[in-house]
């Protein structure tokens, strides 16, 4: 299958603001703290975790939104971070939808030439060429053309989203980040969206990167998954695989307090979770996730377990994986 | 574009029209601006729209109480009072206008700036912001009084000068609101510079919090312009000014009170008129 | 089972600018004791509106009770005065919020604010009527002599008060309780803040406890905890729980029974085990029907089609007729009532008597 995008050994440090702007700086917050990832084409790629686990400033330093600290990001074959390669080449290709849909859109601007940004900005097509694109755009995404003059708060916020959507494939991108595409919408919303997602993937060709904390969502829409605790994937394979079969004792802990809507298993009020997510400044040496980990020895707090390939194309970071076969 | 802003100028003016502060106001704004323009118009022309010349001496009695000749009176020198007034309007219009309007363009981009650039260069130009804060209207005034002379334009100079800064400080706050926003980064995956996201999202996302200040800041300037046209700063007799009026016949708040309440309370009244319809703004974009 | 709450008929209208907005009409709604019943609905289907009218907290200038009776161990909370009000708020009905920061207040100290509502229900149970302003006053004269002189942040606490707020710590499993005490709000993370809410407001030993989406703000492996929690000490408190929430998957883990609530309506009431094996009302189904439970290949997700309606135009007849896929005639012309047979209630012309179909009869 082909790559459409890969991360390598990818980090992200952020400096801890000092009192005076000159003193040197010692601290650093690891957001992303060596991330290698593979998105294959017309697939979905969920990188899955909690709140500071480093995912949201993971698909931001894709994105080109953030300068990577270290490691590369290579997209269509070529190399992109630092400057390699002119963001506007890279962003015909690569769109993100936003989670919060009454922050993706510009109030004072109205629809139609929300959706038409990119194209003006990007494809230096004709003007009437975009106006046929910003249509079929609107269709596409399940709006009616004569919504185009319409302002966002004219909207509810399933429109809107539908409306970021619009914006993030007119260009038709390679690859489009998802970031908590519905975190924002009520249950029936976002079943539409999702819809409506998985549609447009089929139609066009896209792969997603799909980041979010909701595991039903993850599983749903995925085809492959990735499991970040505090700025490190520790559980990377095919997502059927690791839902039925997770192994990283993160991993089960996280899937097993997500709330399935099946009373007859009531999973939450028989997980086990100790603690909570640890500091991203002074996280806990070797496996990070050790202090809250059932299985952890002595080797845990000295030595961080690298990936490890259990099984055809399922990955974990653990010393002791064999305990949770 | 073009529909989305009258769409929302639409929708403003059919909110103001719910608010009956916002609706005196406007009215008394309207009227104010009509005179100013129709005294700037008629200068230009040469024409004279008032009853009597205004720099004319004794087209009356002296220092006449108000009658139906002369509407507001006759002063100390027999001119007419009411010509003098309505004559004076431009100066007040215009000196608060073009100060406001140049406060509000100034502030709003280097307060933008500052939030999108950040780091040592929003600190820099928000210090020298601090500073130019902290000089005293009046003894800037007086500076240019004494350095280029007196006058009308070079006291909107020196009000120019320093009348930008609280613009800037919102402009930075509003701008840094803005930036925030998932939108602007959409705008950057839309290969849109900084340049062009100042343009096209920043500065209208701003707008309406200054526009709305800088309404109600009208009238301040007025008040302060007024207050140096009293010390004798800006127009040189025989030319009118309100200011002016209030302090050359303060004296004669007894025998001849007309002389300097009526330019007083003229100038209350065009400070309260643009005080109503910033409010009336305020209130009517607050609830949309 | 005994009934604690019988809410029957409640309508609240809020006046906005844009009319008059009917945010609950004409609710019914059942708790016993000891039982977790989950409000489930989407967003402007009205569940806030009920929590507070619950607790007397609805904003009386633009919200407004309209009519309608909530009947609270044989009182009727709707007609009593503020200040009789007050004698049942905190001490038989508590409540915990969404956003335990905004909750909890930040200039004082966690042990501080359990003491305060210590202290409130002592002085109520001694009969000493509405409580005092300086309560906190009397907090702190729980602070030793010597140490009423330094200055408020490292003041402690000491005594009896000190210990029952420990021992409230301990009972929602927070670690290092003795420590935990004397810290600020902002120096807990959010699902530790969450469990000194739950347990400032169980320390009161309240019949009911209300929560208005309680762990939306927390994440998925801390709700969990939070939510078992609450379970667990629902035994031991002897309260029972109105658990309001948007997410359906959340209500089913822990809830006995649940109530569905749309555009102001309770639509369908039922054991949980009920309403996931046999959902009666269309607007229950598509719920069901549109959640994700398993990867794409194997679930057909099915959208309800539509928008929910703009409650400020009143309506006549069922709400749900612009989504609902058997809609019938009379559907529009009157208002379906909320009625069933054992517990499983619908309100819905496709049930009934007169359709021959008794709920538990399809």
């Amino acid at each position: 299958m082909e790559t459409i995008l890969q991360t390598v050994d990818l980090r992200k440090y952020f400096p801890i603001q000092r009192a005076n702007p000159f003193s040197k700086v010692k601290k650093f917050v690891r957001a992303v703290d060596g991330v290698s990832i593979t998105i294959w084409k017309g697939t979905t790629l969920a990188v899955v975790g909690e709140s500071g686990c480093g995912k949201t400033t993971l698909a931001r330093t894709i994105a080109l939104l953030t300068k990577a600290t270290s490691g590369d990001v290579v997209f269509n074959g070529k190399s992109i971070v630092n400057g390699k390669t002119d963001p506007k080449q890279v962003y015909r290709d690569m769109q993100i939808v936003f989670q919060d849909p009454d922050s993706s859109l510009d109030p004072n601007i109205n629809v139609g030439d929300t959706v038409g940004e990119p194209l003006y900005g990007l494809m230096g097509w004709s003007k009437d060429a975009i106006a046929v694109a910003i249509q079929r755009g609107l269709t596409a995404v399940g709006l009616s053309g004569d919504m185009a003059d319409r302002l966002p708060r004219e909207l509810s916020g399933g429109q809107k989203q539908r409306v970021a959507i619009a914006r993030a494939i007119g260009l038709q991108p390679k690859l489009v980040i998802l970031d908590e595409p519905t975190s924002a919408l009520d249950a029936s919303v976002q079943a539409q969206i999702l819809r409506l997602l998985l549609d447009l993937q089929k139609e066009f060709i896209l792969s997603y990167l799909l980041i979010t904390h909701n595991i039903a969502v993850a599983e749903y829409l995925s085809d492959f998954m990735a499991v970040m605790y505090s700025g490190e994937v520790v559980e990377y394979g095919e997502t059927s695989e690791i839902m039925a079969k997770p192994r990283h004792p993160y991993t089960i802990t996280l899937i097993s307090s997500a709330p399935i809507a099946n009373p007859w298993k009531r999973n939450l009020l028989q997980a086990e979770i100790r603690g909570e997510v640890p500091s991203a400044i002074d996280p806990p040496s070797g496996c990070k996730f050790h202090p809250r980990c059932p299985y952890a020895d002595t080797i845990c707090s000295t030595e961080n377990p690298k990936l490890r390939e259990i099984s055809t194309g399922h990955f974990v970071a653990c010393h002791f994986v064999e305990k949770t076969a | 574009m073009k529909s989305v802003f009258t769409k929302k100028v639409l929708g403003i003016l059919q909110l103001l029209r719910r608010n009956k502060e916002a609706i005196i106001g406007s009215i008394i704004v309207f009227v104010f601006l009509l005179i100013a323009a129709a005294v700037a118009v008629s200068k230009l022309f040469g024409v004279q729209i008032t009853p009597y010349n205004p720099l004319q001496q004794n087209v009356g009695p002296i220092a006449a109480a108000p009658s139906l000749a002369h509407l507001m009176g006759t002063d100390l020198q027999g001119r007419d009072l009411f010509s003098r007034v309505i004559v004076a309007t431009p100066n007040d219009m215009a000196v608060s206008l073009v100060v406001v309007g140049f406060a509000l363009a100034g502030g709003a981009i280097i307060g933008s700036v500052a939030a999108l650039r950040g780091g040592l260069f929003d600190e820099a130009l928000m210090r020298f912001t601090d500073v130019i804060f902290a000089l005293p209207a009046l003894v800037i005034a007086m500076a240019i009084a004494i350095s280029l002379g007196p006058g009308v334009t070079n006291m909107m100079i020196a009000l120019m000068i320093i009348w930008w800064p609280p613009y800037a400080r919102l402009a930075r706050g509003e701008a840094l609101r803005v930036t925030h926003q998932n939108y602007i980064e959409a705008a950057r995956l839309s290969g849109a510079g900084t340049v062009k996201i100042l343009f096209k999202h920043v500065l209208r996302g701003i707008l309406v919090t200054l526009l709305v200040y800088a309404t109600l800041d009208i009238g301040t300037v007025i008040l302060v312009y007024s207050g140096l046209s009293y010390l004798g700063l800006s127009v040189r007799p025989p030319q009118p000014d309100w200011g002016e009026m209030v302090s050359t016949y303060q004296d004669y708040l007894i025998t001849a009170p007309w002389l300097p309440v009526i330019p007083g309370f003229v100038i209350s009244l065009v400070v309260v008129g643009f005080s109503l319809l910033g409010d009336g703004i305020r209130d009517a974009l607050e609830v949309r | 089972m005994t009934r604690l709450l019988s809410v029957q008929d409640l309508s609240v209208c809020y006046e906005s600018r844009g009319g008059t907005v009917t945010a609950l009409d004409g609710v019914n709604l059942e708790v016993s004791e000891n039982e977790l019943v989950g409000v489930v609905g989407e967003s402007g289907c009205g569940k806030s509106t009920l929590a507070l009218a619950l607790i007397g907290l609805l904003p009386t200038p633009p919200a407004l009770v309209s009519q309608g009776v909530i009947e609270f161990k044989g009182t009727d909370l709707v007609h009593l005065g503020p200040k009789a009000m007050r004698d049942f708020r905190g001490t038989q009905i508590a409540m915990i919020f969404q956003e335990p920061l905004s909750s909890l207040n930040p200039v004082y100290k966690v042990g501080d604010q359990i003491a305060e509502a210590i202290q409130i229900k002592r002085q109520r149970e001694n009969g000493h009527g509405p409580v005092n302003s300086d309560i906190m006053q009397k907090v702190h004269k729980s602070v030793p002599p010597d140490g009423s002189k330094l200055p408020r942040s490292k003041r402690k606490i000491s005594g009896e008060l000190r210990e029952k707020a420990i021992a409230s710590l301990k009972l929602v499993r927070i670690p290092d309780p003795d420590q935990v005490v004397d810290r600020y709000p902002f120096e807990l993370s959010g699902g530790m803040r969450q469990r000194v809410m739950i347990a400032m407001a169980l320390s009161q030993e309240p019949a009911l406890l209300i929560a208005d989406e309680p762990t939306t703000a927390l994440d998925v492996t801390t709700q969990a905890q939070v939510l078992k929690l609450m379970k667990e000490l629902m035994d031991k408190v002897n309260t029972s729980v109105l658990l309001i929430t948007h997410d359906l998957a959340v209500a089913c883990q822990v809830a006995d029974r649940i109530a569905v609530m749309y555009a102001g309506d309770v639509v369908e009431t039922a054991n949980v085990f009920d309403l996931f094996s046999k959902p009666l009302h269309p607007y229950t189904q598509g719920l069901l029907s549109c959640l994700p439970t398993g990867s794409k290949n194997k679930v057909d997700l099915k959208p309800i089609l539509g928008n929910v309606p703009d409650l400020r135009t009143r309506m006549i007849g069922c709400k749900y007729v612009s989504r609902c896929p058997y809609v019938m005639k009379t559907c529009s012309e009157k208002k379906p009532r909320l009625e069933g047979l054992e517990k499983h209630e619908v309100a819905c012309y496709l049930y009934g008597e007169k359709n021959g179909n008794h709920p538990t009869n399809s």
